[in-house]
């Protein structure tokens, strides 16, 4: 198949954009450090449909994790003078425990299970960024100087806030689960990162998705529509 | 002869301006003079309730933690005046009652209050009431809970009924502590603090305030003053200007009220929720082993849905501003504009009045 010079500078500019992109958020290992002045470094605002073929697929990563995991374990092994890992250390072995097969695999369908979201919706102002996850609950976090965004209620604890020209959600929950998702805008302005990284107290590794989204323009229904209390939602023919 | 002449013409010139400016007045205040009825005539007293102050804290960063919605305070800032007002003239005990936009230090009896906590669940008021001589009637708060049965609200009618019929039983037991010359007394002192704003060379010597604050009345004008009774019409003008604004405010209670009663409604109904999750959370076990999809699936769930329900209650509370913002902007410009011609009413009689004194006197006018 016969690209044309333009088809093709325009691939080598995404596959560039999801290098950089997938390069910025790719090592969340290291725990980024919010900023305290919290000052709003990019608007996030707008309509991001999830772009599949940008995205990381779920299998090819926990077939990378468990590559690892194992690699790990057979080092670990050879150093203390076995010839194969044993016990929980092998990852591979589909029992309960620490870098369990069960574990790794569970850590990889809840990474799977809250990128999931097809769509987003972001309203960012002044002092509040909202990001609607279709089939999730939204994002949202507050920006005041001096002051990280921090709610604790009895079911987990959230904490946002930037780390340069990114938007950091971190995400303490029960179970030994944590969350942290880092939002990194493309250069142009058109594509989204999303880096989630999930890390569970049953496995050593934290397990990482990148989600990629396109901006997209809704299209003009020519109705202008807002929720009411009483009447529900209520549209009208106005042009916006 | 010349001198005489330029005297006479003087004379007459002065007795024309005079006439001019008495004439002025009457014209001005002419519809006035009956339908404002004076408190006086009646013998009872007259109640100003201010808009309340809608307890928003200055921190921004405070308010989600806090479950405060600031436009939605704004409206109940006016709307609840207006409830309390309602029950006040119903109880009977009282003159006119009105809810005015600012405060009137010349008001006989006048309430403030502040808005400490208001959701479905539970409304905590902060109400003061002082009257003319500066004696305070009350300085409490007031606490109402409802009940899964008081929803859905009535209209006309409010969940937290019972909490404005309160401070109603409040004030009328003091009001009962007071005899008849104790209440001549602060509405006289209303009434010359009300014409001292207008012509305090008039009536500077009328009233002296105590170090505490306390006003204290030296004289009254005798009966028949023309002076004081420019300003009696006077005020019966600026009454009907403010009875005017009380009108916005009962017309944005009218139109706010079945949306504002649903919020409430939802917003009990998402607290009653929230709290029978958390129970029920922290009753039922773990499902799954520690660090199993099972188990990561049941914790983030759980915080999933406790958000989901957290952010229906903003979505309602967007959808009230929605619907109750139109009424508010438009209730609002009116009182402004309405505030904004009493403003220049008020200083043009302060100037007719001042003008009529010094004619009368020949008292140079107050700097």
């Amino acid at each position: 198949m016969n690209r044309s010079p333009a088809q093709l500078s325009a691939a080598v500019t995404v596959f560039v954009v999801y290098i950089l992109l997938a390069g910025c958020a790719s090592a969340p290992v290291e725990k980024p450090r919010l900023q305290r002045e919290n000052l709003q470094a990019v608007n996030f605002s707008g309509s991001w449909e999830m772009d599949y073929s940008l995205s990381d697929s779920t299998q090819e990563k926990l077939d990378v994790m468990a590559r690892d995991l194992n690699r790990q374990a057979q080092r670990r092994a050879q150093s203390e003078g076995r010839r194969r890992p044993v016990g929980a250390e092998m990852m591979v072995r589909n029992t309960a425990g620490p870098n369990s097969g069960s574990s790794v695999l569970g850590l990889a369908r809840m990474a799977d299970l809250i990128t999931q979201s097809p769509l987003l919706e972001i309203h960012q102002d002044t002092h509040k960024i909202s990001v609607k996850r279709e089939e999730d609950f939204s994002l949202t976090c507050e920006f005041y100087p001096g002051e990280m965004h921090k709610v604790e209620t009895p079911f987990g604890t959230e904490i946002c806030g930037w780390n340069g020209h990114q938007l950091v959600f971190e995400l303490r929950l029960p179970e030994g689960l944590s969350i942290q998702h880092i939002i990194t805008m493309g250069a142009a302005g058109q594509k989204l990162l999303i880096a989630t990284t999930v890390v569970s107290s049953q496995v050593s590794f934290p397990f990482s998705l990148n989600r990629v989204y396109n901006r997209f323009e809704p299209g003009e229904s020519g109705f202008q529509c807002q929720e009411t209390l009483t009447r529900g939602r209520v549209c009208t023919t106005e042009s916006r | 002869m010349y001198d005489r002449i330029a005297l006479m013409l003087s004379q007459a010139q002065r007795v024309v301006s005079v006439a001019g400016m008495v004439l002025c007045v009457a014209v001005l205040m002419v519809a006035g003079t009956d339908s404002a009825a004076s408190t006086q005539q009646s013998g009872l007293v007259d109640v100003g309730l201010v808009v309340f102050d809608p307890g928003i804290p200055a921190d921004q960063s405070t308010h989600s933690q806090r479950g405060i919605f600031p436009d939605i305070r704004k409206a109940e800032a006016k709307y609840m005046p207006v409830v309390l007002r309602q029950v006040l003239i119903e109880s009977g005990d009282w003159g006119v009652v009105r809810v005015l936009p600012e405060v009137l230090d010349s008001s006989e009896l006048l309430v403030t209050g502040i808005i400490l906590q208001s959701d479905g669940l539970r409304l905590q008021l902060r109400i003061n009431a002082r009257d003319a001589s500066g004696v305070e009637w009350l300085n409490r708060v007031y606490s109402g809970s409802t009940r899964s049965t008081d929803y859905p609200a009535s209209v006309p009618g409010d969940p937290y009924l019972g909490l404005y019929q309160q401070i109603a039983d409040d004030l009328a037991a003091v009001l009962r502590q007071k005899n008849a010359k104790q209440l001549t007394t602060i509405q006289d002192i209303a009434l010359m603090r009300y014409a001292i704003q207008l012509a305090p060379t008039v009536f500077g010597s009328y009233l002296t305030q105590t170090p505490e604050g306390r006003y204290v009345l030296v004289r009254f004008p005798a009966e028949g003053d023309p002076m004081l009774a420019r300003v009696i019409r006077i005020r019966n003008q600026e009454y009907l200007f403010i009875d005017t604004v009380d009108e916005q405010y009962e017309r944005l209670s009218e139109e706010m009220a079945p949306t504002y009663n649903l919020w409430r409604q939802y917003g009990a109904e998402q607290a009653i929720y929230q709290g029978e999750y958390q129970e029920r959370v922290a009753s039922r076990g773990a499902q799954g082993r520690r660090g199993s999809f099972t188990a990561l699936e049941q914790s983030y769930n759980t915080y999933k849905w406790s958000k989901i329900h957290e952010q229906d209650l903003v979505e309602l509370a967007l959808g009230f501003n929605n619907e109750v913002a139109p009424t508010v902007m438009d209730v609002s410009g009116a009182v402004v504009e309405l505030s904004g011609t009493l403003d220049s009413q008020y200083s043009e009689w302060r100037d007719i009045l001042q003008r009529i004194f010094t004619l009368e006197t020949g008292l140079p006018p107050a700097s």
